[in-house]
C-alpha cells in the first residue's frame, strides 16, 4: 500500500516547497502522525508545526488531482481515495485538538505566548484565541455586572491551567540523560537516564522540554 | 439559606447533561435579587461599623464576612452556569454547523445567541485561513474513516441530491443508498440520512 502511495506521490513535483525541509512523502506522513499523537496526549499546547501541516495539505490536494486522472472503473481509485481521507483525518484531528486546548485554556495560552519568544500559536490561531477570549469576556461580564459595586470575582486572574503533572506514556527516540523525576514531596528527586527505544510512563512535567525538542515521543 | 437558589441552578444543568434546557431567567433574577440584597445590607453594615467602632466595640465584621462569602458563592454559581451552557453550545456548533435548529435557539438567551454568532464567525475565519485555497472544513471527518462507501437510509423526504461526480439521486423516505462517505457525512449530521450498520 505504501509503495502505491509513493508511486502516486512521486508523480508530484515537491522538491522546493520549503527550502529547509526535504522529506520523502512517506516520512512526511509519518512525521504528521507523530505530531498528531503528541498533541493528542500532551496536556498542554505544543509548539505549532504549521509548515508540516501546510506541506501535508498540499500533498493531499496534489494526490486528489492525481486520483481524478485515473479511470473511474479502476478499483484502485477507491483505495487511493481512502488513503487521502485518512490523511485528511489526521490533519483535521490535529488541528481540532489544538483548538480544543486553546479554548479550554485560553487565558493561560495567551499569557504564555506573550512571555515566550517563539510563539506556540500560529497567527491564525492567535486571531482565533483573541476573538474567543473577547467573546467570553463579554458574555461573562454581561452575566455578572448586574449591580454596581459587586465584589469583583475576577475570574480573569484565576486561570484554568493544564495539569502538568499528568502522566503520559512515552517512547524514547534517542539516548537521553538527566531527566529529573519529581517525587513531589520533599527533595528526593531522582535523575534518570533513558535509553533509546525504551518505553515508560512518566509525569509530563519532567519531559516536556524533551518532547518539544523531539527526543521523545508520546504513545 | 444563602446560595440555595444558586444550587438549584447548577442542579438543573446537571440533570440535562448534554442538552440545553431553556435559559432560566426567573431563577437567575431571583439570585440577582438575593445578591443585591446582600450587597446593600453589607454596605449599610460596613458604614455603621466605621462609626460605631470608635464609640463602642461593636464590630459587624463576621456578619460582613459571611455575606461576602455568600455573594461570592452566588457569583461563582452564575459563572459556572453560563460557562457550562457555552460548552454545550460549542458542541452543538461542531455538530450542526453554523445554522442553529429552531428548538435549540428557543432555549438560548440573547447573549448566548450573540456569543454563538461570534464564535461561529471566528471559527469560519480560522478554517478559511488554514489551507491555501479555500481552507479546510474541520468539522468533517470527526471519526477516522474506516471504509470509503457507507450504507445509508433516508429518514425524511429530501428530494434531489447532487453528487460531486455529477449524478443526481432522489432521496425519498426509507430509501437505502450505498454512497461515498464524503457525500453523506454532512447529511447524516443534519439528520436527513441515517447510517445503517
Amino acid at each position: 500500500m505504501d509503495e502505491d502511495t509513493d508511486d502516486i506521490l512521486n508523480n508530484i513535483i515537491d522538491d522546493d516547497d520549503d527550502a529547509n525541509i526535504q522529506m520523502t512523502p512517506a516520512e512526511l506522513i509519518q512525521k504528521m502522525e507523530e505530531i498528531w499523537i503528541n498533541e493528542k496526549f500532551a496536556p498542554e499546547l505544543l509548539p505549532h508545526e504549521q509548515e508540516i501541516v501546510d506541506l501535508v495539505l498540499s500533498q493531499i490536494s496534489a494526490m486528489e488531482d492525481n486520483v481524478e486522472t485515473l479511470p473511474s472503473a479502476d478499483f484502485k481509485k477507491g483505495f487511493y481515495q481512502l488513503e487521502i481521507d485518512r490523511i485528511r483525518f489526521v490533519v483535521t484531528s490535529y488541528l481540532r485538538h489544538r483548538l480544543e486546548k486553546i479554548e479550554t485554556y485560553v487565558l493561560h495560552v495567551l499569557k504564555e505566548d506573550e512571555e515566550r519568544e517563539e510563539a506556540y500559536l500560529s497567527e491564525a490561531e492567535q486571531q482565533f484565541a483573541l476573538k474567543y477570549k473577547e467573546a467570553l469576556e463579554e458574555h461573562f461580564d454581561n452575566a455578572t455586572m448586574f449591580y454596581p459595586g459587586l465584589p469583583f470575582e475576577d475570574w480573569k486572574s484565576n486561570f484554568v491551567r493544564p495539569n502538568m503533572n499528568s502522566f503520559v506514556f512515552l517512547k524514547a527516540k534517542s539516548n537521553v540523560e538527566g531527566v529529573v523525576v519529581d517525587r513531589g514531596q520533599g527533595d528526593d528527586n531522582e535523575i534518570v537516564d533513558i535509553k533509546a527505544g525504551s518505553q515508560m510512563l512518566i509525569s509530563y512535567k519532567g519531559v516536556s522540554d524533551l518532547i518539544k525538542k523531539g527526543d521523545l515521543r508520546l504513545i | 439559606m444563602f446560595g440555595e437558589k444558586a444550587y438549584l441552578l447548577i442542579k438543573e444543568l446537571d440533570r440535562n447533561r448534554d442538552s440545553l434546557p431553556p435559559y432560566n431567567t426567573e431563577l437567575l433574577s431571583e439570585i440577582h435579587n438575593e445578591v443585591k440584597q446582600l450587597v446593600t445590607e453589607n454596605q449599610e453594615d460596613a458604614n455603621v461599623s466605621e462609626q460605631s467602632r470608635l464609640v463602642e466595640n461593636v464590630s459587624y465584621v463576621p456578619t460582613l464576612k459571611i455575606r461576602h462569602a455568600a455573594i461570592k458563592r452566588n457569583i461563582r454559581c452564575i459563572l459556572a452556569y453560563h460557562y457550562n451552557r457555552l460548552k454545550c453550545l460549542k458542541t452543538i456548533r461542531w455538530q450542526f454547523g453554523s445554522i442553529l435548529p429552531p428548538e435549540v435557539k428557543a432555549n438560548l438567551s440573547q447573549a448566548e445567541i450573540d456569543f454563538f454568532s461570534k464564535y461561529s464567525s471566528s471559527l469560519m475565519q480560522y478554517m478559511r485561513g488554514i489551507g491555501d485555497d479555500g481552507g479546510v472544513n474541520l468539522a468533517v471527518n470527526l471519526k477516522p474513516p474506516k471504509s470509503l462507501y457507507i450504507e445509508v437510509r433516508c429518514v425524511v423526504d429530501y428530494g434531489q441530491l447532487e453528487l460531486t461526480d455529477g449524478s443526481a439521486l432522489l432521496l425519498k423516505k426509507n430509501s437505502r443508498h450505498h454512497l461515498p462517505r464524503t457525500e453523506c457525512e454532512e447529511l447524516i449530521r443534519q439528520g436527513v440520512l441515517e447510517h445503517v450498520v
